[in-house]
């Protein structure tokens, strides 16, 4: 009989990276219906295309470079649908797809695989998009919910399209409709309370931690606020909270202290409150969260904790 | 108040630390056909030298292996009949230790005994001797001769003793039936260290998920001179040296230093029973509480005869549940200790034999670090666990040792917590004996 031999510990904790990266796609579950809810088969077709290229992308180069299969830890799959929740509606399906090979093979695989991208690959396949197709990722889609339902009775025309990533606040949008998601926007950005349930469920879960959503929405309110805008309607509108619950809460790009977290996620919200108020683009939530990753190896590297036992001998 | 130390871990919420399958399971005595005694059961420079031979008769009680140096301690015979065997064995461990085995003749005729009395009124530079001569090491697990430990160097300036109940490892309730059995044995223990050392101040610490033995604690420790019962916190590693020391008396271990040097002793509940037991009746320390639980038919927590062979006990207990066990390990699973086989023996530092199936026994296999920074929120040292394991990997110890690698206590709450199931904690240890190899041959 052969026993194992080993250190321990011998039983390890449930949570495992699969099951993480799980739990981010259950809490992007709500986002999605909404997506649906608003735009239709259009949301699926633009998901489908992203999570599908992802895997696919994450699948050729493993086989290929002869690396371990590492599909079934979710992460590409995370990676996919992020790109997906992040196109307009009236985007060309091929967007997305360069997108997420972009994203997988570029900034994650080429940088060693998961674990070492420096960027956020979703939001990194992102801002690469919104700089080669500007034209087709700013041209945001009024909901197609709010023509047939009726309930968007706001002046529609010449604002079926808008020019803008994620348009920051319409004139004349209440706050119902910013919580709704019946706004022009990205297709999976558009709807706060699904992306708050989100939120909540990876609070329960313990898969995000709070400092960093908490710290970035926090400072993008205040600062709004000191900026005579109300604060409310800054956090609401755009990508911010999107961004902040799924975007900047990204382990891998973010720092690994909580101190270095609230940092990171000040940083995040400081810097979308200037690029939405002093810069050139209407929106900052990707260039913002973006800059924050290149510094995270900064604020690893500069920020220590004290160690147990650095203290004088008793008595 | 409950107190406790920052950062930490909750193991195995699902099982509730697997303490259901034993805590309320009584101690009983169990006494096997043959006991196999190793002789290294301490740490110390060498292990004990025998004085018996093969086919001797030996009474329960008597010295069958002598202290060797300052630091070492006598080995008792468990059981009364003949000496069957002087010679290694396979114990814990790469090597095999020296070893006596005595086949019981179920007598338990004991040598005559000579006990100092009542622990208040014996002569106070009695006790530290009478320790030594029982036999005692720590029995929490590092197995330190006990008599060392409360002989304290010139100029030592120690005013806290700190019992350690905390028994914050996984599976483990041997010092919860313990306090909850015989908590006066525990005080009297402590009165005894208290007197030996002339230190005022005693606590007795308990997690708060062992209520009934705080209470039993509570009341044993009622009226004695400078004893009190702390409620700790249940988090892992609650009863870590340095941490229960944070916890109870908000002083930190000087890095590198010892208990000493934060004016605090810490012993295990055990232990202090022994010393009860050493001080009042001048009993050696030839038996202890062991919990055999796992994948084991009948969980239990048995008074085991030191030398007891795992394999008996786990009879004891019913045998497997399975047909064929994955791992055994000697104590909890966050620390424990695996078995090469099934027949190394119950030491005087074995509190818990816990069997896993094949499935739980299979090693996980490494995936890389997604920076989910777990390691670092449960490290209870405040080290950063990620960054030591990937300068172990790249073997740039240099760099290790600036970011305190020696600092670690090796809990394993890091390799736990781990979504990427990566061997930190192995990394570490490895990597500080390479250390600790370098500086002894002064490189």
């Amino acid at each position: 009989m052969a026993l194992h031999i080993s250190t321990g510990p011998h039983l390890r904790s449930r949570q495992d990276t699969p099951s993480l990266m799980r739990d981010v796609l259950i809490a992007l579950c709500p986002a999605v219906a909404a997506s649906l809810y608003f735009y239709g088969f259009k949301a699926l077709w633009i998901e489908l295309i992203a999570l599908a290229c992802a895997l696919l992308s994450e699948y050729v180069w493993q086989r290929l470079m002869k690396k371990p299969m590492r599909l079934g830890d979710f992460s590409a799959a995370v990676t996919g649908l992020l790109i997906g929740l992040n196109m307009p509606a009236t985007v060309p399906l091929w967007v997305p797809a360069i997108g997420s090979v972009f994203a997988i093979i570029i900034v994650k695989q080429l940088f060693g695989g998961i674990g070492h991208n420096f960027l956020n690959p979703a939001l990194a396949a992102r801002a690469v998009l919104l700089t080669s197709w500007p034209s087709y990722m700013t041209k945001a889609t009024v909901p197609l919910r709010a023509l047939t339902l009726g309930f968007y009775e706001k002046t529609l025309e010449g604002v079926d399209t808008v020019a803008a990533a994620t348009p920051l606040l319409m004139p004349g949008t209440d706050v119902k409709d910013l919580l709704f998601g019946n706004i022009p926007g990205a297709i999976g950005e558009t709807c706060k309370i699904a992306i708050l349930l989100g939120l909540i469920y990876l609070l329960i879960r313990g898969v995000v931690r709070w400092q960093i959503p908490v710290c970035m929405l926090g400072t993008v309110a205040l600062l709004s606020w000191i900026l005579g805008k109300d604060p409310m309607t800054a956090v609401l509108s755009g990508g911010v909270l999107f961004g902040a619950v799924f975007m900047a809460t990204d382990y891998v790009t973010t720092p690994m202290l909580k101190v270095g977290q609230a940092i990171f996620g000040v940083g995040c919200g400081l810097l979308v409150v200037l690029i939405r108020n002093f810069g050139n683009y209407p929106e900052g939530v990707t260039y913002a969260i973006l800059i924050m990753n290149i510094v995270t190896p900064l604020l690893d590297r500069s920020l220590n904790r004290k160690v147990y036992g650095e203290v004088k001998q008793h008595g | 108040m409950m107190k406790s130390f920052r950062g930490g871990v909750h193991p195995l919420p699902g099982l509730h630390q697997g303490k259901p399958l034993t805590d309320s399971k009584p101690v009983k005595p169990y006494v096997s056909e043959m006991v196999c005694i190793p002789l290294n059961m301490h740490i110390a420079a060498a292990p004990s030298k025998p004085i018996v031979k093969k086919g001797d008769r030996v009474l329960m009680g008597q010295v069958i292996a002598e202290a060797v140096g300052p630091r070492g301690i006598p080995v008792h015979a468990s059981v009364s009949g003949t000496v069957k065997e002087v010679g290694n064995v396979q114990q814990l461990g790469a090597r095999t230790s020296p070893c006596i085995t005595i086949e019981n003749d179920f007598q338990d005729e004991w040598v005559e005994l000579h006990g100092l009395g009542n622990v208040e009124n014996c002569d106070a530079s009695a006790i530290i001797p009478a320790i030594q001569a029982a036999g005692i090491c720590g029995m929490g697990g590092a197995g330190f001769p006990t008599h060392a430990k409360l002989t304290l160097p010139e100029g030592a300036k120690v005013d806290t003793i700190i019992l350690n109940g905390a028994e914050c490892e996984t599976y483990l309730n041997a010092d919860h039936r313990l306090m909850l059995e015989n908590p006066v044995r525990v005080v009297d223990g402590l009165r005894a260290a208290m007197r030996a050392t002339g230190v005022e101040n005693g606590y007795i610490a308990i997690e708060d998920n062992k209520r009934d033995a705080i209470a039993a604690v509570t009341k044993a420790a009622t009226g004695r001179k400078g004893v009190h019962v702390v409620t700790l916190k249940a988090k892992y590693p609650q009863g870590a040296e340095k941490q229960i020391i944070k916890a109870v008396t908000g002083r930190e271990v000087p890095s590198g230093g010892l208990p000493m040097n934060a004016g605090c002793i810490v012993m295990n509940v055990g232990t202090a029973a022994a010393v009860a037991q050493a001080v009042i009746d001048g009993r050696p320390l030839v038996e202890r509480i062991t919990t055999v639980t796992g994948r084991v038919r009948e969980p239990s927590n048995l008074l085991l005869r030191v030398g007891t062979i795992f394999l008996d006990a786990i009879g004891a207990c019913g045998g497997y549940t399975v047909e064929e066990p994955g791992k055994i390990i000697a104590g909890g699973t966050m620390t424990g200790i695996c078995a090469p086989n099934e027949t190394i023996s119950v030491t005087k530092t074995t509190g818990g034999i816990v069997v896993l199936n094949k499935q739980e026994a299979t090693s996980m296999e490494e995936s890389p670090c997604i920076r989910c920074s777990r390691c670092v929120e449960v490290c209870p040292m405040h080290l950063n666990p990620y960054k030591l394991k990937n300068l172990c990997d790249m073997n740039d110890l240099e760099t290790a040792r600036k970011n305190n690698i020696m600092d670690c206590i090796l809990c394993s709450s890091c390799s736990y917590i781990c979504p990427s199931r990566r061997w930190i904690m192995s990394s570490i240890k490895n990597a500080r004996e390479i250390i600790a190899a370098q500086q002894k041959k002064g490189v």
